[in-house]
């Protein structure tokens, strides 16, 4: 864990910290032979102009709000590692918050839910998917058969993509309720 | 909204406010909630000089921009508008030609707004006479003016005449349908118009369609499944026309929770409850959420972070979290503020083990025994004869662009026709190439806006960047008002007069929205047989698109052009009424301006109004009014952002902020803890911080916090490892009861509480 958020840390240093890192790097590697111990040297002029070759840019849309800010996502080897605004997009141009500029944060974020879990007496399991989704839909099988459909609400959300949305409020059409809702109530 | 001009969404852009000569804003900060966004506001300024004036209980950050500003009683909206049209009648300063051509039973408004002089409506608001007449007169005299709403707005149990009311006084000024005007409300979530528009709603099918008979059977043939086979899902086809429980209420469905409000659930209690993406520690009255969690059979929580449900219920078995993966570990279309689509492409693989969402709705559809009927609906495609069928040699499908055009297919009534994945795809590639005043289009984009606003109606349509615009024509997302309350009522015509004619248009004046039986009287044409032959009922079901096809060839909008109505004879107050909050710092005038009578079986739960109001002066024992808001770095219930170390450090703690005004007079220094108790007998433990943007009788709490309940610190309950890096409790435990008359949402902006150090 130590080393991953290390190296997390280390992939979000901003262009301009990272290029005065890579300037205060020169400098001590001209005169003073910092680098001289095979721990870090200087940083070359293509290393700095491009710090991760071959990565692709993704245009993308920030998840904060309902504005619609462009995002450019830096993508290395399958990780993002850079985000940068997008200066061309016509709502945002340029802009980001404080809550888009920490998309790429979000993300990667250690506190993610990683696997399923399931409470079995007061303590957290970890299960497996299959497992999780057997034991929700076989409860789900028998709620309908003994008290009906309408013994089941469903939540969803405004945070989900439009086909999400849309499969979400078909999925309790196809279970059969109306007990369906989402975020827009308030 | 929906119910004044026919849809309820943000009319203009962000982009097109910096075309406004005035900005008045009710219950909205845009500065803080949609920071970038706000940019156009600011621009408005320096481009036209533009007056910005803002009305809200509290000097946000918007405010600190403001022009002019009045700090308004919170509930109190209406009063204030009144005040408005009350001036502006009396100066004539009304649009009267724009009144007469397209609006219904403004006359009712006026006798209404004679009522509200300035002095009456300083004693309701506590804004000063001087104060309404300078901002009115600012607003009145800067056209055009557009008019900016949040929840500050709607969360009210008079929400939905708040926002009837705004849309009334924009009619009376003339500021619809142009450019610079508007009613543009401010979605919070990003997709939250997009997850609206798709009917995460208890009361509607995707796209509005409601719940009615007509709307399953046309949704059933469109899915492929026979409307017989999702009957039999159902207890019986009674409970497929009838609103569901909402995100606000559900908890009074759940058996064991302490609650005389009588329930009609078809015959049961909840037992489950399944969300995805939802943060349901964000919601109102806490405390019942916590005491029906506790009594549910199964609780299924899926979310990129663990759903802080799951640290609020002392349920000990059979609660689930789900990894779902974030928005950008998947792809798909999102719907901005302003009606318009952008792609939003994967930037990695799902992290972890977790599963985008539709992958988790498969994989329980499978179980339950219905995917394939499920997914059908992305391998079908229209016949060009108006036919629907499967699509040849498909016999699977890519996700998510299959299912984006099975709504495109489906979804008519907002005019999602052209929102074809290809096409929405080529508008986020190309951005750069749209204008950043008009959003109009460039190069390979020409004759396209950004997004493509709905309704979109073809496949080649341009979109529609401004609602209700006759200066354009209808190929350039031009149109009147709709057409969806009737040709008349109690003989008054209720389509547009003659003079207004959207540019093009091959009919004069208004017309009614266009069915098959209509099309060739009011267009005028001559059908074929192998036309009608294919020709669906209306426009809203016409799997074919002739009709739109017929309408776009003459210059119209399908769903007619109409007035706009002032009168909502279908609602209990047929034109927008004051009434005071549930919980009200003045009983003086709630005995004046009383609530709602109760209602019974208000999506599925009786809920209180007058009996609540008239038990008690609750002003006596909790003398603080109290709102809720959004801070900067952090939206919704707040998980999201506070599971980032960095926005989380930015405020690591819940507080509640108030004037050293009412800090001196409780003995409560800044910094201190305190207890807010509410009239429901709760109370959070929270942090004092003085602030000069509250009125000294007032207090405000940012709602997104979570992991402590009533004083006690629950974050042991998060699994190992994923616990958030500010915790605290939520605002919602102690906002009051009360719920919107028609949407049900709740009243969170100004309730009652009292405040005492801990």
């Amino acid at each position: 864990m130590e080393n991953s958020t290390a190296r997390a840390l280390a992939t979000t240093v901003g262009r301009r910290s990272f290029l005065k890192m890579a300037a205060v790097a020169s400098v001590f590697g001209a005169t003073s032979g910092f680098a001289s111990g095979n721990v870090t040297r200087a940083a070359t002029e293509e290393e700095v102009k491009n710090p991760f070759p071959g990565s692709k840019m993704v245009k993308t849309i920030c998840t904060a709000c309902s504005v619609g800010c462009g995002i450019i996502a830096e993508v290395h080897n399958g990780v993002w590692v850079r985000q940068e605004v997008a200066q061309d997009h016509p709502v945002s141009l340029g802009g980001h918050c404080c809550k888009g500029a920490d998309m790429i944060d979000m993300v990667r974020s250690e506190v993610r839910l990683k696997y399923p879990m399931e409470k079995v007496n007061g303590q957290w399991k970890r299960i497996s998917w299959d497992d999780a989704l057997t034991k929700i839909a076989t409860k789900l099988a028998d709620l309908k058969k003994k008290d009906g459909a309408d013994s089941v609400q469903f939540l969803g959300s405004a945070k989900i993509g439009n086909e999400q949305a849309y499969y979400f409020r078909k999925f309790a059409a196809f279970f059969g309720t109306n007990n369906t809702d989402h975020q827009a109530r308030i | 909204m929906a119910n004044t001009w026919g849809y309820g969404a943000m009319t203009n852009s962000m982009n097109d406010i910096q075309n406004s000569k005035a900005i008045i804003i009710f219950g909205a900060n845009p500065a803080v909630n949609h920071p970038v966004g706000f940019q156009h506001l600011l621009k408005a300024k320096e481009r036209n000089n533009a007056q910005l004036i803002v009305i809200d209980p509290r000097f946000t950050k918007t405010a600190a921009k403001a022009d002019y500003y009045a700090q308004i009683r919170p509930g109190t909206d209406i009063p204030f508008m009144y005040g408005m049209l009350n001036i502006i009648f009396k100066n004539g300063w009304e649009d009267k030609e724009f009144i007469d051509a397209r609006v219904y039973g403004m006359e009712d408004i006026r006798a209404e707004a004679a009522k509200w002089t300035p002095e009456v409506v300083a004693d309701v608001t506590g804004v000063s006479v001087e104060k309404l007449i300078q901002i009115t007169t600012v607003y009145a005299k800067n056209r055009p003016g557009t008019l900016i709403w949040a929840m500050g707005l709607t969360q009210h149990t008079i929400g939905t005449s708040n926002t009837r009311m705004a849309p009334i006084l924009q009619l009376a000024l003339g500021n619809m349908g142009k450019a610079g005007g508007g009613t543009n409300i401010l979605r919070g979530h990003d997709n939250v118009q997009g997850a609206t528009d798709m009917g995460c709603l208890s009361d509607s099918l995707p796209g509005y369609y409601g719940l009615a008979e007509g709307s399953w059977k046309y949704f059933a043939k469109s899915w492929g499944v026979d409307f017989e086979y999702l009957e039999k899902q159902f207890k019986d086809k009674s409970w497929m026309s009838k609103n569901g429980f909402t995100l606000a209420r559900w908890w009074a469905g759940v058996e064991g929770v302490k609650n005389d409000e009588a329930i009609e659930n078809a015959g049961t209690h909840l037992k489950a409850l399944v969300v995805l993406g939802n943060g349901i520690t964000s919601i109102a009255q806490q405390a019942k959420v916590k005491e029906a969690l506790d009594h549910l059979d199964l609780i299924v929580l899926a979310d990129p972070f663990v759903n802080e449900a799951a640290v609020l219920t002392d349920k000990k078995d059979n609660v689930f979290l789900l990894p779902a993966a974030t928005q950008f570990e998947t792809s798909g279309l999102v719907v901005a503020t302003n009606r318009s689509a952008q792609w939003r492409y994967k930037v990695v693989e799902p992290l972890y083990e977790s599963k985008p969402d539709q992958e988790i709705m498969f994989e329980l559809a499978k179980r339950l025994g219905f995917y394939d009927l499920y997914v059908k609906g992305m391998m079908m495609e229209e016949t060009k004869d108006g036919k629907l069928q499967m699509i040849p040699g498909k016999t699977t499908f890519i996700w998510p662009e299959d299912a984006c055009n099975e709504i495109a297919r489906i979804v008519k009534t907002i005019g999602l026709t052209g929102w074809t994945a290809e096409r929405v795809k080529k508008h986020t590639d190309n951005w750069h190439m749209f204008d950043e005043l008009t959003l109009e289009g460039t190069g390979p984009m020409k004759g396209e806006y950004y997004g493509l606003p709905w309704p979109c109606w073809t496949k080649t349509h341009s979109g529609s960047p401004n609602l209700y615009d006759t200066s354009k024509p209808v190929s350039m997302g031009g149109m009147g008002f709709r057409n969806n309350f009737g040709l008349e009522k109690d003989g008054v015509n209720l389509l547009a007069e003659k003079s207004v004619t959207v540019i093009g248009s091959k009919i004069q004046g208004g017309h009614a929205e266009i069915t098959k039986d209509n099309i060739e009287k009011v267009l005028g044409i001559t059908l074929s047989e192998e036309e009608k032959a294919m020709m669906g009922a209306n426009w809203k079901v016409d799997n074919s698109n002739l009709i739109v096809q017929k309408c776009m060839e003459a210059g119209i909008a399908p769903y007619g052009n109409a007035k706009a109505r002032a009168i909502v004879w279908n609602f209990p107050d047929k034109i927008p009424m004051h009434r005071e909050p549930l919980h009200s710092p003045r009983p003086d005038l709630a005995t004046k301006y009383p609530a709602y009578a109760d209602k019974a079986n208000h999506f599925r739960v009786m809920t209180k109004y007058i009996s609540v109001q008239s038990a008690k002066d609750y002003s006596k024992e909790f003398p603080v009014n109290l709102v809720t808001g959004r801070l900067v770095n952090l939206n919704g219930a707040g998980v999201e952002n506070r599971a980032s170390k960095y926005l989380a450090a930015l405020t690591p703690e819940m507080f509640i902020s108030f004037n050293p005004d009412l800090g001196a007079s409780l003995g409560v220094k800044d910094g201190d803890m305190v207890w807010v108790h509410s009239p429901e007998g709760t109370k959070i433990k929270v942090k004092a911080k003085y602030s000069h943007s509250v009125a000294p009788n007032m207090a405000f709490m940012p709602f997104h916090f979570a992991g402590h309940f009533q004083g006690e610190d629950r974050t042991a309950n998060f699994p190992a490892g994923t616990k958030p890096f500010a915790n605290g409790e939520s605002a919602n435990t102690v906002t009051n009861y009360g719920y919107d008359i028609i949407t049900q949402i709740p009243e969170t902006k100004g309730g009652l509480c009292r405040i005492e150090k801990a």
